[in-house]
């Protein structure tokens, strides 16, 4: 295959719309709050969502040489329609279905929309498709789809795809494909199969009670695709999916030419030294793309005539389309009045009535009203007093003080200077401040096409390396432009030497702020302290040396070929959140026609996957954390007594109000916990230093949270913050049965073991807890009132280790408690009812743990001995 | 907190690109409170000029000129005023229509908006006192005898700031004397309370005194002789920390050389202000209370505004954006404005005769202006919040700490923006001063860096940053290096380009050690870059033009010095001759003759004849020949010499010839 340009392609989409691609399926979406729900949609719904983000992509890009079209098959009735309609619309798009038209043998097939740069029209159009009461053969429209595209492209070199999308429910007639398949590759067709619901290993998934036909279908396609050079077969939940993962547009950085001088080449330039060299970025910001404003249309009312469909504005049904129209933006300058007497009066008059209308307009302002498509109401020029200048008039000038200084260029003459990075000295690289590099990056590289001053670029680049030396430089971009200070530092590639631009501030950018010292405390005697509640204690120090030992991330990445870690975090591998987000937004709201009905499904895990720090290393950072908060806080207990009460308060109620919400979704709930337990902090803190709360301030913040509803995941452990309170991290109910010292209870343990899990914290002592909790249950008396109970704790406690990477401690739990069953005194009756569980709770093997990325030195056949 | 709020209150909608720009809507005053006593008026040898007296007053008012003039670029909407104390001269009568101030202290220029007049009534001032110093002496009489209560100096600050003062400015008093016991005799102890509680009314105004103490000469300065008892702690934010925590002395400027008054005032020029303040998860249910400042910030020429004639006087025109919908241009409220995605080239054009009308003629694209149309109460698009969700990805404004690794992991290559400085906030959460200063020392001792998530904003989107420690440098009242946290933005992948070019040549040992030669001379075995050294000479020639056309003066160009030029002779006289030893090995390099194989097809193998060399270009230049040469020909020298080699042949022949005007 040719290396792919961006663009230049043509794929055409064969869609399937058999009557089969009309059966329902439910389809899980994800609301804004984080929950979910099943919606119902026809197959045909479901994979045309693939087509739509195909094609949204195309128009993202706007790229004029990436065109599509499309093609559906297994269609009936909407032949003819369709056909009359390339009459009306186009007529010489009847000539494209000459291949359909003029051959019975493919009368299921039909050009739906010509090949064409999208837009927004093709979706809609893409929308309007439904399942008919017949079937198609694919066979027959990749024939078309190939015909059609070779007719359109002729013998241009373009890059050619072809994408089926069915269910794989229709017959297809299986002679003489290897005809289509060589025709295919030597056209260099690539041919991508999404089948509704075909089996995936990856994913993975495999469609209950298959029919027969598809899985001789899926066959099919797996061997027509496979005896293609370039054909790849997929389910359609994972093209969805992936359409949505997050992929860097990449960008070729041009390189422009400019000079390196040292020093003076006009009168010495016998000495001076003067090499041509091309610029080009090394980091270059990326930005999220723009939204476009859009607008219910306001409806004018054109009496009774509204039963004609030919006329859009005119109706006033609610049963009549909702019509956005794109909003456009324009400046007016206006000279606002002087605050004269006469005036304001008028003036203060309009802004009240118009304040109001305001007012209402915002009271009822939510997306009903957004949708209601009442006509906004009257919008009148917020100051009718203000004169309204037209720009031409207007004159350019700069403000000094209260001085107005007219400058009608709208600039001063500027500096006079030259085009070129003009080296100022040279200095120790280890003494350059690294927070004063200012902003995007850029190479410095000699020309590719001059040997020469290649290699006379790479004897000073090699040379400052060699000294470990870096230059300060002056660069002017063009011939008078402003001037921008940098240094200049040497880098050797494995092929190239350069140097890199590393812009800098000039005296005037930096600010030279003051900040008290953290270290030097003194007080009104003039005396240094070294106790105070601002300084840390020794033992506070070394706390803090624990837990930044124990949050090291150069060994908490990904396993290199010699066993060792490699860091965790690499920019290479950062997505920017905002940008991929975005285009997950624009994507979806091309694709669907409500998105308060059909949420924007949650962000795919590549975009967000730095968010969290790396399970090990949270594991691992557990104990320094837990201990760390009681040690800065202790010098300030005292004072802060009140505010822990007022949080355990909080707390309470939150943990009433709000159940645990599941693990899944802890990634972003955390943050929304961070949020909330800053404010508490706050009033918390605030309060303390009244010294005077009172029962309302508690009244008015549990109104406040009321009000707020948002569901904090954490709010118990957040707004612990830095206070000592090692009680209060348990549950502060005291009738759960817990033993000293223990976060779950023998009364409901998997109720506590749940709560913590949900919180996220203590994991590993709710896991050792709660296998206690089960062996001292199990090895009690009248225990076989419990055995079902203790039984689903063992599971969701087994559960939990497998992705909390507690291998080991559950292997540990459950042949000590073999042991103990089986010895005297024992409860035989209760392993019993394990083994008759079986293989789901015995030992985790090697294959279970590698799957969550743990790791187990069991093997399968031990765990299934284990367990028999 | 105010900053905090301000922040808060934010409204959402524009989209990222403001930046701290919003933080400077905020006005300042200051309040030049000076000393004028006999001691202050004592002439000595000016430092910089022979035969020149100067003394301590005529300092301090250059130095607030100086200031003024600054600020006047910096904040055109901010406001100075100078007020002097131990003086006889009496204010005249009403001349601010404001409360009579306190007997001996004389308000010199009532605060008002910066305006050029004002700066130029102290310029003939600072002129007049240059030619006699005994100017100022009969332009402000001292107190002979005894000294003005310090209590009256810290009223008549109040009168003056209360009636010139916005009342959302940040005000601030920029203290100067070079007395440290103004209350030495009987009934001082009276007179120190009387001090004491003027100045908390003047706190409970929102003033914040600064002081720059002068311990010029053998007297020194002594602040704890009298103002450590009635000084406040000179942060705005710390100000409930007063009754609880009264037991660290206030930051006070203490200045042994007079010279340095300026360069301590430019310190201060700006009021510090926080660009955000959230919190800092260190990990989670741990998070302290942090604030971020912009230390480096590009300074930009201020922007021009409109003007417009009204009645024949010139005024600022404001400009308001106002939304219509396309095609009928009927104005829309922007709370009923829907985001979504560009819809593509040519479906804002009208389709003729609109005939996709079938059965569904609810979802076709109609309306002919970049509409959508969809069944009624369906919105296919997005409301602000919405998107403001997208860019934020449902984040609360925060920096939540992921972990540390090695201070070597922390490429050059890592930048993309300018960085900030964190520094503890123990006003949002007790205990975050002792807990950063905590980390930070042990990030230092195992030579770590951090990585955070941050979000400092509440419209901005989060992005990650390393966490760079800075050691606390320096003495308590100089400004050296603070310590806290610098905030370096990563790059994302996003934003990372590649190498444009990976093989080429690379030197040879000989040409290295030449190279080296020069190279070692031009070095500064113990420089670093210094800003302070480079002011930026776009700015200061554009503010000098700015400055000029205020004062109704005209610019002299030629005047103007631009401090960030090579120093040529220098480097000529030190490595002229090493340079021009490298330039001769280049010569002699076997690289001389390796051909470049031209990669681009459009160029015929012919085309290789001879490369013509400068010397004979030039003279075909001096000539008038030089259209003789191809277009490839006239290209390829351009481009040698990083010309354009755009436009006509014409064109190409005129540039060259530029090139050989200006070289």
């Amino acid at each position: 295959m040719p290396t792919e340009r961006a663009g230049y392609t043509v794929t055409m989409f064969l869609i399937d719309v058999s009557s089969s691609m009309g059966n329902i399926r439910a389809v899980e979406v994800e609301n804004a709050d984080k929950s979910s729900r099943t919606i119902e949609m026809t197959n045909l719904e479901w994979s045309l969502q693939y087509v739509k983000l195909k094609i949204q992509e195309m128009i993202f890009n706007g790229r004029k040489t990436d065109q599509c079209g499309v093609i559906i098959f297994g269609s009936e009735g909407i032949r003819s329609l369709q056909h009359l309609l390339c009459l009306v619309l186009k007529p010489e798009a009847d000539t494209n279905n000459r291949l359909n038209t003029t051959n019975d043998g493919y009368e299921s097939v039909v050009e739906y929309i010509p090949i064409a740069q999208p837009n927004a029209r093709t979706l809609a159009k893409i929308d309007a498709l439904q399942a008919s009461n017949t079937s198609g053969d694919p066979i027959d429209a990749l024939i078309v789809g190939i015909d059609s595209q070779t007719r359109y492209l002729g013998n241009k070199k373009w890059t050619r795809k072809i994408v089926i999308v069915t269910d794989g429910e229709s017959p297809i007639e299986v002679e003489d494909w290897e005809a289509t398949v060589e025709k295919m590759d030597e056209l260099g067709v690539t041919l991508t199969v999404v089948g509704v619901d075909f089996d995936d290993n990856e994913l993975p998934y495999t469609e209950p009670n298959k029919s027969n036909i598809k899985s001789v279908n899926e066959n099919f396609y797996k061997e027509l695709t496979s005896a293609m050079q370039s054909g790849v077969v997929g389910t359609c939940a994972y093209a969805i999916r992936e359409a949505t993962a997050p992929e860097v547009k990449i960008v070729k950085s041009t390189l422009v030419g400019t000079q390196l001088r040292i020093g003076d080449i006009d009168a010495r330039s016998d000495e001076a030294i003067e090499l041509p060299v091309k610029m080009s970025k090394c980091t270059a910001l990326a930005r999220p793309k723009t939204w476009k404003k859009f607008t219910l249309m306001q409806k004018t009312k054109t009496g009774e005539n509204q039963m004609e469909v030919d006329e859009p504005e005119a109706n006033f049904d609610p049963d009549k389309p909702a019509v956005y129209s794109q909003v456009k933006m324009k400046t007016e300058y206006v000279v606002e009045p002087e605050e004269d007497e006469d005036e304001d009066k008028e003036t203060v008059k309009s802004e009240d009535i118009d304040g109001d209308v305001k007012m209402k307009q915002e009271n009822d302002d939510d997306t009903v009203n957004l949708l209601d498509g009442k006509p906004a109401a009257t919008q009148l020029p917020s100051k009718e007093s203000a004169t309204y200048i037209d720009k031409e008039d207007l004159i350019r000038g700069f403000k000094y003080g209260s001085t107005y200084a007219p400058c009608p260029d709208g600039q001063f003459p500027k500096l006079q200077t030259h085009k070129g990075i003009d080296v100022i000295s040279f200095f120790p690289a280890k003494t350059f401040r690294r927070e004063l590099a200012m902003g995007e990056l850029s190479y410095v590289w000699a020309d590719p096409n001059r040997p020469v001053e290649q290699v006379a670029l790479s004897s000073i680049v090699q040379a400052m390396h060699e000294r470990r030396l870096m230059a300060i430089g002056r660069l002017v971009t063009r011939d008078d432009m402003d001037p921008k200070m940098g240094v200049l530092a040497p880098i050797m590639f494995d092929g190239v030497d350069c140097l890199l631009w590393i812009p800098a501030p000039f005296a005037d950018d930096v600010r030279k702020y003051t900040f008290a010292s953290l270290d030097k405390l003194v007080n009104k005697k003039g005396e240094i302290l070294t106790k105070h509640p601002y300084l840390p204690t020794q033992e506070q120090l070394e706390a803090m040396d624990k837990f930044v030992d124990a949050m090291d991330l150069m060994d908490a990445g990904e396993k290199t070929e010699y066993g060792d870690r490699y860091p965790w975090f690499d920019t290479r591998e950062s997505y920017n959140p905002a940008i991929h987000r975005v285009k997950q937004a624009m994507f979806h709201c091309a694709v669907v026609k409500d998105i308060v009905e059909y949420p924007v499904p949650p962000p795919h895990p590549e975009t967000i996957k730095y968010f969290d720090p790396p399970k090990r290393v949270l594991k691992r950072a557990r104990d320094a954390v837990e201990e760390f908060p009681k040690k800065v806080a202790k010098a300030k207990r005292e004072d802060y007594a009140r505010v822990a009460e007022d949080e355990d308060d909080e707390m309470l109620l939150l943990d009433r109000k709000q159940p645990a919400s599941s693990r899944t979704q802890s990634q972003m709930n955390i943050v929304q916990g961070e949020s909330s337990s800053s404010a508490h902090a706050k009033v918390g803190a605030a309060k303390a230093k009244e010294g005077s709360e009172t029962e309302d301030d508690d009244d008015e913040e549990e109104m406040l949270l009321d009000k707020k509803k948002t569901p904090p995941a954490a709010p118990a452990s957040s707004s612990r913050d830095p206070l000592p309170t090692p009680a209060r991290s348990l549950s502060p109910q005291i009738d759960a049965g817990r033993a000293p010292g223990r976060i779950i209870g023998n009364t409901y343990p998997l109720k506590d073991f749940k709560k913590n899990i949900a919180r996220g914290d203590l994991v590993t002592k709710a896991v050792e807890d709660l296998a206690a909790v089960i062996t001292e249950v199990v090895m009690k008396p009248f225990a076989t009132r419990r055995t079902d109970e203790m039984l689903e704790c063992m599971s969701f406690l087994r559960g939990t280790c497998l992705v909390e990477d507690e291998i080991d401690a559950w292997n540990a739990f459950i042949r000590d408690l073999k042991e103990k069953c089986l010895t005297k005194p024992g409860n035989p009756h209760f392993w019993e009812k394990i083994q008759g569980v079986g293989r789901e709770l015995s030992l985790i093997n090697k294959q279970e743990a590698k799957k969550q990325g743990g790791d187990s030195d069991v093997t399968e056949n031990e765990a299934v001995e284990f367990i028999s | 907190m105010a900053p905090y709020d301000d922040w808060n209150a934010l409204e959402e909608e524009e989209e990222e690109l403001q930046d701290a720009s919003m933080f400077d809507t905020k006005r300042d005053v200051i309040l030049f409170c000076i000393d004028c006593s006999e001691s202050m008026l004592e002439p000595y040898d000016d430092p910089k000029y022979e035969d020149v007296k100067t003394c301590h007053l005529f300092t301090a008012l250059e130095a607030a000129m100086q200031i003024q003039k600054k600020k006047i670029i910096v904040g055109p909407n901010d406001s100075v005023g100078i007020m002097l104390f131990n003086t006889t001269r009496r204010s005249e009568t009403n001349r601010s229509e404001g409360s009579e101030i306190k007997k001996n202290t004389f308000l010199f220029q009532p605060i008002s908006p910066l305006s050029a007049p004002k700066i130029q009534e102290l310029i003939q001032l600072l002129d007049a006192a240059r030619e006699d110093l005994d100017e100022l002496r009969k332009t402000f009489p001292p107190l002979i005898t005894g000294r003005v209560p310090m209590g009256d100096v810290f009223t008549s600050c109040n009168w003056i700031i209360r009636d010139g003062a916005p009342k959302t400015a940040s005000k601030r008093v920029f203290l100067i004397t070079d007395e440290d016991d103004p209350h030495s005799n009987v009934g001082s102890k009276q007179l120190t309370i009387s001090a004491r509680t003027t100045l908390i009314d003047l706190t409970q105004a929102g003033v914040t005194v600064e002081p720059f103490f002068i311990s010029a000469g053998e007297k020194g300065f002594n602040a704890s002789k009298f103002y450590s008892s009635i000084l406040l702690p000179t942060d705005l934010e710390d100000e409930e920390e007063l009754q609880k925590d009264a037991s660290i002395l206030p930051e006070s400027i203490s200045i042994s050389r007079i010279e340095d008054l300026l360069s301590q005032m430019r310190f201060h020029e700006v009021p510090k202000r926080a660009q955000f303040s959230v919190p800092f998860q260190l990990a989670d249910g741990f998070t302290i209370g942090i604030k971020g400042y912009g230390l480096v910030t590009e300074q930009k020429k201020g922007t021009y505004k409109y003007f417009a004639d009204v009645d024949n006087e010139l005024k600022v025109a404001t400009s308001r954006t106002i939304y219509a919908e396309e095609g009928n241009q009927k104005e829309v409220d922007k709370t009923k404005i829907v985001y979504g995605p560009d819809l593509g080239m040519g479906a804002s054009k009208p389709e003729v005769g609109a005939a996709d009308d079938d059965e569904d003629n609810d979802e076709e694209i109609t309306g002919g202006f970049g509409a959508r149309v969809v069944k009624a109460g369906q919105r296919p698009f997005f409301t602000a919040e919405d998107i403001r969700s997208f860019r934020t990805l449902g984040l609360e404004p925060g920096i939540k700490l992921l972990g540390f690794k090695d201070r070597a992991e922390l490429q050059l290559e890592d930048n993309v923006k300018h960085s900030q400085f964190i520094y503890p906030d123990e006003m949002s959460y007790s205990g975050s001063k002792r807990t950063f200063s905590a980390l930070l020392k042990s990030m230092i001792e195992k030579g770590k860096i951090g990585i955070a998530l941050c979000l400092t904003r509440r419209n901005a989107s989060p992005v990650f940053c390393a966490l760079l420690p800075q050691e606390e440098k320096g003495e308590a009242s100089d400004w050296d290096d603070p310590a806290g946290f610098h905030l370096i933005q990563l790059p994302f992948a996003d934003d990372i380009r590649a190498a444009a070019i990976e093989e080429s040549m690379r030197t040879s040992k000989e040409m290295k050690t030449a190279a080296l030669a020069w190279i070692d001379k031009l070095t500064m075995k113990k420089g670093t870059y210094e800003p302070d050294s480079f002011p930026n000479p776009a700015l200061a020639y554009h503010n000098e033009q700015l400055q000029a056309s205020a004062f109704r003066e005209e610019y002299d160009p030629d005047s103007f010095e631009d401090l960030t030029e090579p120093k040529v002779d220098a480097m000529h006289k030190r490595a002229g001759k090493l340079m021009k030893d490298w330039k001769i090995a280049l010569t002699e390099d076997p690289s001389i003759n390796v051909v470049v194989p031209a990669t681009g097809q459009k160029r015929k193998a012919t085309n290789q004849d001879v490369a013509l060399g400068e010397a004979e270009i030039r003279s075909m230049c001096d000539n008038g020949t030089l259209a003789k040469l191809r277009v490839d020909q006239l290209k390829d020298f351009l481009k040698s010499k990083g010309e354009s080699v755009s436009g006509k042949k014409a064109d190409l022949v005129d540039r060259a010839s530029d090139w050989f005007g200006s070289h």
